[in-house]
């Protein structure tokens, strides 16, 4: 029998956190070595991505062997989802280390480690902000590293914890209540009745939707590398790019109607895909949550392109602007279209008005069970509803209004807890805005970096717009602060938040254990 | 019943809820701006004397007309809740127009958009001065402190008199009740005077101070206005001087705590006060604040630790006396003092802000729900001053912070459609429904709205009085009218359609709906 797998004494590790993790990293570990066989093909970076992979993997192995799932309380789970991102995310910052990605000329070593850590938070958490820049491009950076980069957001976009559910043998019920934490929005639609058939559905889904991209990317005039490297950014509504200029480095409107079209999907529920692929019709408006989605990116489109057709640049680059912006904002994705800093593209040099359009977009997000961020459409169109009932119910005290979505009415539970989420929501960006601001960053960039990064959106407001780096606009201590909020949004705050409960219970019980033992030696 | 206004001394039918307490409302704005009107016109005679009849004429007309109509009404059987907010709010806008009046008239140089945006930050005790009253004219500038005086008097009345009795914020008001006693308010008009006397006596306290320190009469008077409404639009005293910051810091600290607490002080009990977790947040709010604004300004000794303290006072209790920076601040200087001002100070006093307890309940709320995530099943409560915290008092304030950041977002649209900077729309809209003011660019330097296109003075106007409003009498007395314009609108349309086809009956069976 291996020794490994009694641990620690005799009885094998009974711990899900333990072995969702292992497994986790095994699965990053793949993504690993398909960015070393890229790396051996061009050249650059082989030696870095095959190290980082061997010691995932050899982690990811040891946890999985060693440990088995047990306790599946809410707080084991939390705990489960919040230290398999945390981990996965340090882990991910390997490649950059070894490779030596951040390490430019001059920079400390404790700046290039805190930008490795950044930049794999911001991949897994699909955020795509960056602190790459003009002081080190992306595109010179080798196509191993650059397909890492992409992989990490792909892997984060549907999860990396329901990928594990798909696979992790005797997690039984709790997988549900993994899955659940992981998936942004309010709760997961099950499927099939089984949850492992569910999460491989989910990644099944995922698996076509991204080599859909994929082929119109290709179609539209992008090279095999970039169109599948997008891909997998664009499915995850990522953001992260091959070019420094993002998607504006083609200046084509094809590519960019493929990017915004793949967007939209990607910010819809993936269960509605299922639905709609399972019984062959588009029956996507029957959703009033879908409603709400497009109603959002059409009023958000028809503004920002009114704003942009009084500056003066012509009616069709307005609008192409609006489009492809609003979009990438309405989604979380963050991809760019402009061409260069100052072009109209470039949101950063745009009029206020176009601005607060766009910072909103970034609090909204897209649907639940979608890929996207933000608190998403149905909690505000929750939250709308719940401000109406109150105002009518001043109105008319004696009436009982229920809480309506489309034709369904709300439990008052439920309400109750989305006005929860959104509290917590908002004294998150306002503590994070503080504590932004008291690093030195100004009050636009320090809270455009946080409704940002807490919507896993990527570029942000302010100092950071999208040809501008994140190492430039935010201090080091900033961009930290920044990284824990991008987990934080994207496992939509509450495992982030109470991920430490389990570790506190076993130290309290501890200290208590030790209390009582001194008290009655002292008897 | 108001303004002497009894049921008993009419005959005849009683009129509409809608009607009474929209007339009542014409009848406390044309009263209270024509009272006021009066006292400014008697008062222009310390100086030149110039605005003093008509300034009698014109206020004593409108509290004429209003004193008819307080008269000519007949009060319903039952009045609407909704309807009280409708009236409160059309009050708050009549008063304002009606001021806007006055000040056009008593300084000519000032033009009525002008005059109308300083009325509305006047009578909101908002600190947006454009700067056109001339210092030697003595009615106008009576004008400007007593509309903020009567502003501070409105806002009380709202937060302690009129919105318990809706259930929003029951728990404000007073919180003896929870042993069968409500000593400051056991019923609506013992509730109005007591608050009227507390205030009326922060206001002569600080007053005395000011008079102590040196300030001549006139402007001590004005000053004790501003403070004690925590309007902080002041044309009189050096705010320069050290003695006169001391006394206004105290001055603002009194008006920024609730009546309740000082009523109880003023009768003698005071024991178990520090317990208000609330009160401890307000103090140790003026205490923390300025020590990180020193850290991030670079102020130095006493005179650096005064201007500390009276930025950050101004800023928490929604005063908003101007004082520019007196070095370089660093970025979270000014993000501090929009924190400070959209805390803003404690419930139940002049202050404006979303207050400390709100702030409280929304982290009990944030508490809850992460016990609830943990805890699925459980029924967990939200706990305050020692008691459950009704479950709609909750749903209200949560309601009222959507709604309130709603504003924000929609003022800032339209400030920056005027063509002003991110950070300076959104300032200024926190500024307005905050009512705090002056607005700070990033740098702390101060924004002379004067100098402002009439559009994005204008586009304030909203958001100035829905913050004074507590933000929900504004957006019912939206709604209802929106409903009754829609409803009415409606009915004339099936009219129209039943007489094309030939229905006349259907369309009176429409109106009479």
């Amino acid at each position: 029998m291996n020794p490994l797998s009694r641990f620690p004494f005799g009885n094998r590790w009974k711990s899900t956190t333990a072995s969702v993790l292992g497994m986790a990293l095994l699965f990053v570990s793949v993504g690993m070595t398909m960015a070393t066989l890229v790396a051996l093909v061009d050249g650059a970076d082989a030696l870095a991505l095959a190290t980082a992979t061997v010691i995932t993997a050899l982690l990811g192995a040891g946890l999985f062997h060693i440990a088995t799932p047990g306790s599946r309380n809410v707080a084991v789970i939390f705990n489960a989802v919040g230290i398999t991102w945390v981990i996965t995310s340090v882990l991910g910052a390997l490649p950059y280390l070894f490779a030596g990605t951040f390490a430019t000329f001059g920079r400390p070593w404790l700046v290039v480690l805190a930008d490795a850590l950044f930049e794999s938070v911001s991949g897994f958490s699909t955020s795509g902000s960056t602190v790459f820049g003009a002081h080190n491009p992306i595109e010179a950076q080798g196509a191993g590293i650059l397909l890492y980069r992409q992989l990490t957001q792909w892997a984060g976009g549907m999860g990396i914890v329901v990928l594990v559910v798909m696979v992790l043998p005797s997690l039984r019920s709790s997988g549900l209540g993994l899955i659940d934490a992981e998936a942004p929005g309010m709760g997961v639609d099950q499927l099939t009745p089984r949850i492992k058939t569910t999460a491989a559905r989910f990644w099944s889904l995922y698996l076509g939707f991204t080599v859909a991209v994929a082929v119109g990317l290709l179609l539209a005039g992008m090279s095999p590398f970039d169109a599948v490297a997008h891909a997998f950014s664009t499915a995850s509504t990522g953001g992260f790019s091959t070019k420094d200029a993002s998607i504006g480095h083609w200046d084509s409107i094809a590519i960019e109607g493929v990017v915004v079209l793949a967007m939209i999907i990607g910010g819809a529920s993936f269960a509605l895909h299922n639905s709609a692929l399972r019984d062959r019709k588009f029956g996507y408006f029957r959703d009033p949550e879908f409603r709400a989605y497009v109603a959002v990116l059409g009023v958000g489109v028809g503004l920002v392109a009114a704003f942009l057709v009084g500056d003066q640049i012509g009616m069709v680059r307005a609008f192409r602007s609006a489009v492809f912006n609003v979009v990438a904002f309405g989604t979380s994705s963050g991809f760019s279209n402009a061409t260069a800093a100052g072009t109209p593209g470039d949101f950063a040099v745009w009029a206020a008005g176009p601005q607060i359009v766009l910072l909103l977009l970034m609090v909204f997000g897209g649907c639940t069970g979608s890929t996207s961020g933000g608190v998403k459409v149905i909690r505000l169109r929750v939250g709308m509803a719940q401000a109406y009932r109150s105002l009518r119910s001043l109105r008319r005290p004696r009436a009982i209004f229920p809480v309506r979505l489309g034709s369904t009415a709300i439990s008052d539970s439920m309400v109750e807890r989305i006005a929860g989420f959104m509290v917590v929501y908002g004294l998150l960006v306002v503590v994070g805005t503080v504590t932004i601001a008291a690093l030195g960053v100004d009050l636009v960039s320090a809270f455009g970096g946080v409704i940002s990064a807490l919507g896993n959106m990527g570029p942000a407001l302010g100092e950071a717009g999208p040809t501008a780096s994140y190492a430039d606009a935010y201090p080091t201590p900033a961009r930290m602060v920044l990284a824990v909020l991008m987990l934080v949004g994207r496992l939509e705050i509450f495992p982030m938040l109470l991920m430490l409960v389990v570790p506190y219970r076993s130290f309290d019980g501890v200290a208590r254990g030790v209390r009582n033992r001194l008290r009655a030696r002292d008897r | 019943m108001w303004f002497g206004a009894r049921p008993e001394l009419y005959r005849g039918r009683p009129w509409p809820s809608w009607a009474a307490t929209t007339v009542w409302a014409v009848a406390g704005a044309t009263g209270g701006a024509g009272l006021l009107a009066v006292i400014a016109g008697l008062v222009d005679l310390l100086g030149a004397g110039d605005d003093t009849v008509p300034l009698l004429v014109l206020g004593g007309s409108a509290g004429l007309f209003a004193s008819v109509l307080a008269v000519w009404v007949r009060p319903p059987d039952r009045i609407r809740h909704s309807h009280i907010l409708c009236a409160v709010t059309g009050c708050l806008i009549l008063f304002i127009l009606v001021v806007a009046g006055f000040l056009a008239l008593t300084t000519p140089s000032m033009s009525l958009t002008d005059a109308l945006f300083q009325a509305a930050a006047m009578a909101t005790t908002t600190a947006f001065d454009i700067g056109a009253v001339d210092a030697n004219d003595h009615g106008a500038r009576f004008l400007v402190g007593g509309a903020q005086w009567l502003g501070g008097v409105g806002a009380l009345l709202v937060a302690v008199a009129i919105l318990p009795f809706f259930g929003v914020g029951r728990e404000f008001a007073d919180n003896s009740r929870r042993g069968g006693r409500r000593p400051m308010a056991p019923n609506s008009s013992t509730a109005v005077r007591n608050l009227c006397a507390v205030h009326g006596l922060a206001t002569v306290v600080t007053l005395l101070g000011f008079l102590m320190v040196g300030v001549d009469p006139f402007d001590a008077v004005l000053l004790a206005m501003a403070t004690a409404s925590t309007g902080g639009l002041s044309s009189g005293g050096d705010l320069e001087s050290a003695a006169v910051q001391w006394v206004a810091i105290a001055g603002m600290v009194i008006a920024g705590t609730s009546l309740v607490v000082l009523w109880r002080l003023g009768m003698g009990r005071s024991r178990n006060l520090l317990r208000s977790t609330e009160l401890q947040t307000y103090l140790g709010l003026l205490l923390v604040a300025p020590a990180a604004f020193l850290l991030w300004t670079d102020g130095s000794g006493l005179d650096g630790i005064r201007r500390a303290v009276f930025t950050v006072t101004a800023a928490v209790t929604t005063t908003g006396f101007p004082m520019s920076p007196g070095g370089t601040w660093a970025p979270a200087a000014p993000v501090l003092l929009l924190l400070l001002v959209s805390i803003g100070p404690m419930t139940g006093s002049t202050g404006g802000g979303f207050q400390i307890l709100r702030h409280q309940i929304l982290a009990r709320v944030a508490v809850r729900e992460l016990l609830r995530q943990l805890h699925p099943r459980a029924i967990i409560t939200a706990r305050l001053r020692g008691g459950t915290t009704a479950e709609e008092t909750l749903t209200q304030v949560v309601v009222t912070q959507f709604l309130f950041v709603s504003v924000i977002f929609g003022t800032a649209g339209a400030i920056a459609i005027a063509g002003f900077d991110l950070a300076t729309s959104l300032t200024a809209s926190v500024h307005a429904i905050t009512t705090a003011g002056p607005i700070r660019t990033l740098d702390g330097s101060l924004v002379d709205v004067g100098l402002w296109p009439t559009s994005a003075r204008l586009a304030l106007i909203p958001a100035m009085v829905v913050g004074r409003l507590s933000v929900y009498p504004a957006i019912v007395a939206l709604g209802s009218g929106t409903a009754f314009i829609w409803q009415r609108l409606r009915l004339r349309r099936r009219s129209v359609v039943a007489v094309n086809h030939g229905s006349v009956g259907g369309s009176v069976d429409g109106f009479n709906q």
